[in-house]
């Protein structure tokens, strides 16, 4: 029971749980956010009565949602501080200058028209309330940037030097705008997109499979995998890319993921193990399935291209949990083509003509698929920013600064006591937001209301 | 004064100006979490709470806010601090967390009374973490060199006696604002309670008033001497005409005023807090100077967030016009516990037209 005295290992798995956990809301909230814009763009496009009561059935999800990322965001904003003020110190110039433009730009702007959004309906006008709608978008999207550009430059701590123990920036272009950020911020805001489109088009496919109200979901279950049409490939892409950023800025942390020991020599190909058990003291894999070449047509593009292994570092260099890492990596991948999948199999149905209100019942199984795929975009967000994250280690900051170091230094039993009221707290706010989702959605959307007026009411109420 | 200092001052003040924006506006709807404890009559409550549907979300965003920029602008102080308040801030943490999501929950909850309750909890939990830990910034805190060199000893009587002014000081903002959005019975009960509140908040202000000067030479030192003695004698004077003003319009019919004058107070004795302590942010430790981030740094953020507040503060003004004015009155518990799924049921949150249902239009 070691562990429990170790006030920077409780650290570590405080911060662990609550970006684990607080990650799970804003993803959705980025991308049904954007697609509520869509449908009350369609709505003040057609006046079509469907598309207004899709945007206040989506947004009633969202203001759940939005709330549980409101307050899990909370102590990441002060934990950085309070558990690693070491790291503080030597950051705050950019890294504390970025969590401060993300309030301002982002969760700002958020947050003053999110009000306006889910309960101005019967105050503002029409317009007034899209502008709104676009502004809460807007900011969820920004938000996740400037996240993005924080943490990558934890991973690729550019554009700066250090100096009397802070990193002092020489190059802000540097340091935020680097390719690693770029295709960082895009391969997560677009996760954010594919997670969200698959929620919605579950939940829709949860109600067809029930035939409430069909005519209604197939609209947004349509709208959804047109959207995942585009998205799912670019995401595949953007992976590919992230990849390819990882073995070129961490190449520990990319030989890491798909467990690769050994340099390979020249005029021979690195082979790219499909599944293995990768094991640390053995410095080795201790048994796996591998594809000839594989790894180096993956990373360098060439059949004999050079990929560096594990063991060109030393042992306290490496990550930690390598199968971790292994199998997090491969089960996101898979994620992202099993999406992939669904959707062109999908396009196919409805090319063919079958996918219509009266033709759904030959459709259960594919909408089946589809409901029990809602889930999985998490999945592939979590096992992503763990392989991101863990990775990384043994540093906090890539290369300058180790985790071990950047602990503050806390009574184990402070510590061990904030992360055991996380874990009953955020134990507690999933069971209850579990329970009221379901609620919701038991409850449907209210199609029998007639849209709320366009224009603000008189003034004279007050 | 060369160029870094007077960037650093600038963040210094803007700074200031964030955390005294969050204060009040959080102030006000964490107290009316803290008064709603004090009520008994759930109609009663949710009307309260109607108060602050649509602004209390944004109003939290300051601390959010101010939490970035201080990291940015003064990375010592954000990590010395933070480290030094482990428990008082994660107990704020675990308060905002608390109230936030039991507001939100309420919203969909069949019996209404428990999140109400938790919304209550939280919000003084979070208002007594606040105080506390402003308690221990004025009283010292443990930090050798540029780090922390622990997390004190807790709990201790100073910062509790502040922690318990700061409560009652943000009941009686929330208590103010409130006699603006109720009417009758509600409004009377909020005037009764904020009396009670400013007389405990003036209690807390006067302790803190003496024992500040009183433990920090320098501080003493500031306010009795010549020419310090002049700008700084207005401010107490200005914050016990104000008190004395409060307490009078409380007990005449006036709806603004009390709200008004709890502002002067607050502004009076933040202003009057922060001049004590300058240089020092945490006082005799760090200075201004020790504590801000390089010159870039501070530039590139004045570009990035100081052009921005502005703009916040029109967008967030817009949302209080939306939100403005008072709450009608709220059904009866047993009304809304009652309500079946779907039904058309008046709800105080939902203001002008109970056509359209407070399913839609409750947050």
């Amino acid at each position: 029971m070691e562990y429990v005295n170790d006030p920077v290992l409780l650290s570590r798995l405080q911060f662990a749980l609550t970006a684990m956990f607080h990650i799970l809301w804003p993803v959705l909230t980025i991308g049904l956010s954007l697609f509520l814009v869509a449908f009350e763009a369609l709505w003040l496009k057609t006046r079509v009565a469907g598309y207004y009561h899709h945007a206040r059935f989506w947004s009633r999800l969202l203001l759940l949602n939005f709330t549980l990322g409101v307050v899990s965001g909370l102590p990441l904003e002060f934990e950085f501080g309070t558990n690693w003020a070491p790291f503080s110190s030597l950051s705050g110039d950019f890294f504390g200058n970025v969590l401060g433009f993300e309030g301002a730009m982002a969760f700002m702007l958020e947050a003053g028209f999110i009000g306006v959004m889910l309960l101005g309906w019967e105050r503002v006008p029409g317009a007034m309330h899209f502008f709104a709608t676009c502004m809460v978008a807007l900011g969820a999207s920004l938000s996740a940037f400037w996240i993005l550009v924080a943490n990558t430059w934890m991973q690729v701590p550019a554009g700066g030097h250090v100096s009397a123990g802070h990193f002092v920036v020489d190059d802000y272009r540097e340091a935020i705008l680097s390719s690693a950020a770029l295709t960082g911020a895009a391969h997560m805001w677009v996760a954010c997109l594919e997670t969200s489109l698959f929620v919605i088009a579950g939940i829709s496919a949860w109600y067809l499979l029930r035939g409430r109200a069909a005519a209604f979901f197939l609209t947004s279950f349509k709208l959804a995998v047109l959207a995942a049409t585009l998205v799912a490939p670019l995401q595949i892409w953007l992976g590919d890319a992230s990849g390819r950023s990882v073995f070129r800025y961490q190449p520990v942390k990319g030989a890491a993921m798909e467990g690769h020991w050994k340099t390979n020599p020249s005029g021979a190909g690195a082979a790219w193990a499909l599944l293995a058990w990768p094991d640390r003291v053995a410095q080795a894999n201790d048994w796996s399935i591998g594809i000839p070449d594989g790894l180096s047509l993956l990373v360098t593009r060439s059949r004999h291209g050079q990929v560096r292994g594990l063991r060109d570092f030393s042992a306290r260099d490496q990550p930690p949990a390598i199968p971790l890492l292994f199998y997090a990596f491969r089960l996101m991948v898979a994620i992202g083509f099993w999406f992939l999948l669904l959707t062109v199999r999908t396009l196919w149905v409805w090319r063919s003509g079958r996918l219509t209100v009266l033709g759904l019942p030959a459709v259960r199984r594919l909408l089946g698929a589809w409901l029990v795929s809602a889930p999985l975009g998490y999945v592939a967000v979590e096992c992503g920013w763990l392989v991101r994250e863990v990775g990384r280690q043994p540093w906090i900051i890539y290369g300058l600064m180790r985790t071990d170091t950047a602990a503050s230094t806390l009574p184990a039993a402070a510590v061990a006591t904030t992360l055991a009221g996380y874990v009953a707290v955020y134990t507690i706010l999933t069971a209850v937001f579990v329970i009221f989702t379901r609620r919701l959605l038991v409850q449907g959307p209210a199609l029998d209301r007639p849209p709320a007026a366009r224009q603000a009411p008189a003034r004279g109420a007050f | 004064m060369d160029i870094h200092a007077f960037l650093a001052m600038i963040w210094y003040l803007l700074l200031g100006f964030i955390l005294i924006l969050y204060v009040i506006s959080d102030g006000f709807d964490l107290g009316v979490g803290i008064l709603v404890l004090l009520e008994r009559d759930e109609g009663r409550r949710a009307e309260m709470m109607a108060g602050i549907n649509g602004i209390w979300d944004a109003n939290e965003t300051w601390l959010v806010l101010f939490g970035g920029a201080l990291f940015g602008a003064f990375p010592a102080i954000y990590a010395a601090a933070l480290h030094a308040l482990y428990i008082p801030v994660s107990l704020m943490l675990f308060g905002l967390i608390l109230r936030g999501a039991a507001f939100g929950f309420r919203a969909h909850a069949r019996d209404t009374r428990p999140w109400t309750l938790a919304f209550g909890v939280g919000s003084l939990l979070a208002a007594l973490a606040q105080g506390y830990a402003l308690g221990g910034v004025i009283g010292g805190l443990p930090v050798d060199g540029a780090q922390a060199a622990g997390i004190g000893s807790w709990p201790s009587p100073f910062p509790a006696i502040v922690s318990a002014g700061v409560a009652a000081g943000y009941a009686l903002l929330g208590g103010t604002f409130m006699i603006m959005k109720t009417r009758s019975g509600l409004q009377v009960a909020n005037r009764r309670r904020s009396r009670y509140a400013a007389w405990i908040m003036l209690s807390a202000a006067a302790f803190v008033t003496i024992a500040t000067p009183a433990s920090y030479g320098y501080v003493g030192q500031r306010w009795f001497s010549m020419p310090d003695f002049v700008f700084l004698a207005p401010l107490p004077a200005i914050a016990l005409a104000a008190a004395f003003l409060l307490l009078r319009s409380l007990e005449r019919d006036c709806e603004r005023a009390p709200f008004v004058w709890t502002l002067v107070i607050f502004l009076a004795s933040f202003v009057g807090l922060t001049a004590s302590l300058y240089p020092y942010l945490i006082p005799t430790r760090l200075t201004l100077d020790d504590a801000a981030a390089s010159s870039p740094t501070l530039v590139f953020m004045l570009v990035g967030i100081g052009m921005l507040i502005p703009i916040m503060l029109v967008y967030n003004g817009y949302q209080y016009r939306v939100f403005r004015g008072r709450v009608p009155r709220g059904p009866r518990v047993a009304m809304r516990r009652a309500e079946p799924p779907g039904a058309v049921a008046p709800s105080p949150f939902n203001y002008r037209s109970h056509a359209d249902s407070s399913r839609w239009t409750q947050g």
